[in-house]
């Protein structure tokens, strides 16, 4: 546990009981694909690249040089080489996206936009820049030309999976026939210094999902875009679906400020309304690209809920956190670890969860180790966990 | 229970049939103060979105936790363009003069660990959403809390809208509103300092 979260307030936490989630399955024409997949990594500019670097399971980490990091504990992160400039990497992954899914300028006009972002470092300097975030995204709305509705995510390590299930949640009721999601994070110094201060990186250098003596997170580059539309819309105009976004779910813990619930009940009940709106049993999951942060509480947390979920059929499930390489790239982060899923699927391998070095009591998983793993599930989760008890799970189809 | 003009927008062709079961705003009466929270510093944002909730929910459920059938399917949706603008400022400057940053600002940094102070208090489990609307936050905010109900995660969003002040540009201020089914029953009775 990170010293910050010792200090935060005492409090005695509610007892929540389960409780039904009632999502609605969809009906058929208004089922959600992914038509489009965009990602950067400090492994390079495209899904290739994340692909490779997720199956190859050789952690991008390497000593910060974009910033002085003399007073801190950690000193590594995964990061872009230079000084890329956020605005114009999102603005290029949303392009990616947009051509995956074929689509023109004509199709852009009418099509929200859903970003996630980290708070901007050069509006706390400038109270000019006060409502840099919201910005940001009105700039992306215009470069990409992404006529419709917009918003900004700030639900931490949620934010882009939360955006992803509202998108989603718009397209099933039918306020959207399509939708971008984009999400970006580049290491900056303010957030480097701000989890270093709350001894929440990993001073070992690895960040180490499920294993014993996992000590913590690290920082990495990561930005994504997704184009998420009906199934008919895909239909009507010739776009294969890379994959359906089968399910979604979102449930709160009701415990603590930055401490998950232990037994996870939180993300359990996430799972559930998930699987339960897209109508796929526990049995159909055959994967796991798991929140793992590589927190001490925050892994057994997470470990509880897939018990929880899954029973004892956990143990054969294969499970992997694809932060071990990339690194947690905060607002981001859910959003690139749902386009490494998709890849994941597509690619008939599953990526492998780095940093492992002995298995955990707290943490009994089928972890994917050393190589990526052979295998062509038809269901796959995502799941994110964050601070204020906030979890989500994205259920992704095979197309 | 009442509505208002953007919450009518927000629900005009919703069939689920919700309503404002409470409300609250900040600033109150002239000369309030906001009350300090235990391990929160520096800024006042917090605490905003703290006793704004608090006002809106003791409203609703009286004393906490909320009972538990209702608590537990009430979603929390915070809503600022302005964000935590003095807890921003304090890394910044920290960072700035080459000063260690305070490591309780680590978990204040994010919206999410108000809403995680305000959700254990009073029980609510259901969804967490943090957002920065590009513009009419509260507008934007009852939209994606009408959403949020009709896609099944929750019954009943909290929706706080919370604006950091600064100086020459306001002070502090904000909405909580309890967004839920007209079929749960009515607010128990006006309390002091009611609008």
């Amino acid at each position: 546990m990170p010293d910050a979260a010792a200090r935060a307030p005492e409090m005695t936490p509610y007892q929540p009981a389960p409780a039904p989630a009632r999502p609605a399955p969809a009906q058929p024409a208004r089922q959600v694909v992914i038509t489009g997949l965009g990602a950067v990594t400090a492994a390079g500019r495209g899904t290739g690249a994340l692909l490779g670097l997720v199956l190859a399971g050789e952690p991008a980490f390497a000593p910060v040089t974009r910033f002085a990091v003399q007073r801190c504990r950690a000193t590594v992160a995964a990061a872009l080489p230079g000084s890329p400039v956020l605005a114009d990497e999102l603005a290029a992954v949303i392009d990616d996206a947009c051509a995956a899914a074929a689509m023109g300028w004509a199709d852009r006009n009418g099509t929200g936009l859903l970003m996630a972002l980290h708070s901007d470092a050069a509006a706390a300097r400038d109270p000019r820049a006060r409502q840099a975030t919201g910005s940001l995204a009105g700039e992306m709305a215009q470069r990409c030309g992404l006529v419709g509705l917009l918003r900004t995510y700030t639900t931490a390590c949620v934010a882009a999976s939360t955006a992803t299930a509202d998108a989603a949640a718009m397209i099933v009721a039918g306020q959207a026939d399509r939708v971008v999601v984009a999400a970006g994070y580049l290491v900056d110094q303010d957030s480097f210094a701000v989890f270093d201060a709350g001894r929440a990186l990993a001073a070992d250098g690895q960040l180490r999902p499920f294993s014993k003596g996992r000590r913590g997170m690290l920082l990495g580059d990561g930005l994504a875009a997704i184009v998420l539309e009906s199934a008919a819309m895909a239909s009507h105009r010739g776009a294969p679906p890379l994959a359906r976004l089968a399910g979604w779910g979102r449930a709160g813990d009701a415990y603590h400020v930055c401490q998950p619930r232990p037994d996870g009940t939180g993300l359990a009940r996430a799972i559930e309304s998930a699987l339960r709106r897209a109508q796929v049993g526990r049995g159909e999951v055959g994967y796991v690209n798991a929140s793992g942060s590589g927190t001490v509480f925050g892994d057994a947390a997470e470990s509880a809920a897939l018990h929880r979920t899954f029973g004892p059929a956990v143990r054969s499930i294969p499970v992997s956190s694809t932060k071990s390489v990339h690194g947690h790239a905060l607002e981001a982060s859910a959003l690139l670890e749902l386009v490494a899923t998709v890849l994941a699927l597509r690619s008939g391998q599953l990526p492998v969860n780095a940093g492992f070095l002995a298995p955990d009591d707290e943490c009994d998983l089928d972890l994917v180790l050393g190589t990526a793993r052979q295998r062509r599930p038809g269901y796959a989760l995502s799941l994110n966990a964050a601070f204020g008890g906030a979890n989500t799970a994205l259920l992704v189809g095979a197309a | 229970m009442s509505t208002v003009p953007a919450f009518d927008l927000a629900v005009r062709d919703d069939p689920a049939g919700l309503a404002v079961l409470a409300r609250a705003r900040w600033p109150g009466r002239s000369g309030e103060g906001l009350p300090s929270i235990p391990g929160f510093i520096v800024s006042s944002f917090s605490p905003l979105v703290a006793e704004l909730a608090d006002r809106c929910l003791r409203r609703y459920f009286g004393t906490s936790p909320a009972d538990r059938g209702r608590g537990e399917r009430t979603a929390v949706l915070l809503a600022s363009t302005s964000g935590d603008l003095a807890t921003a400022a304090a890394v910044a400057g920290a960072v700035d003069a080459g000063r260690r940053v305070p490591p309780l600002l680590f978990y204040q940094s994010n919206p999410n660990a108000i809403v995680g102070y305000l959700t254990a208090r009073w029980g609510l489990a259901g969804p967490v959403v943090c957002t920065s609307p590009a513009a009419d936050a509260l507008g934007d905010a009852l939209r994606l809390a009408v959403l949020l109900i009709g896609d099944g995660d929750a019954d009943a969003v909290l929706v706080i809208v919370a604006e950091q002040g600064t100086p020459g540009a306001g002070s502090d201020r904000g909405t909580a509103m309890l967004v839920g089914p007209k079929s749960w029953p009515p607010a128990p009775t006006r309390q002091e300092g009611d609008e």
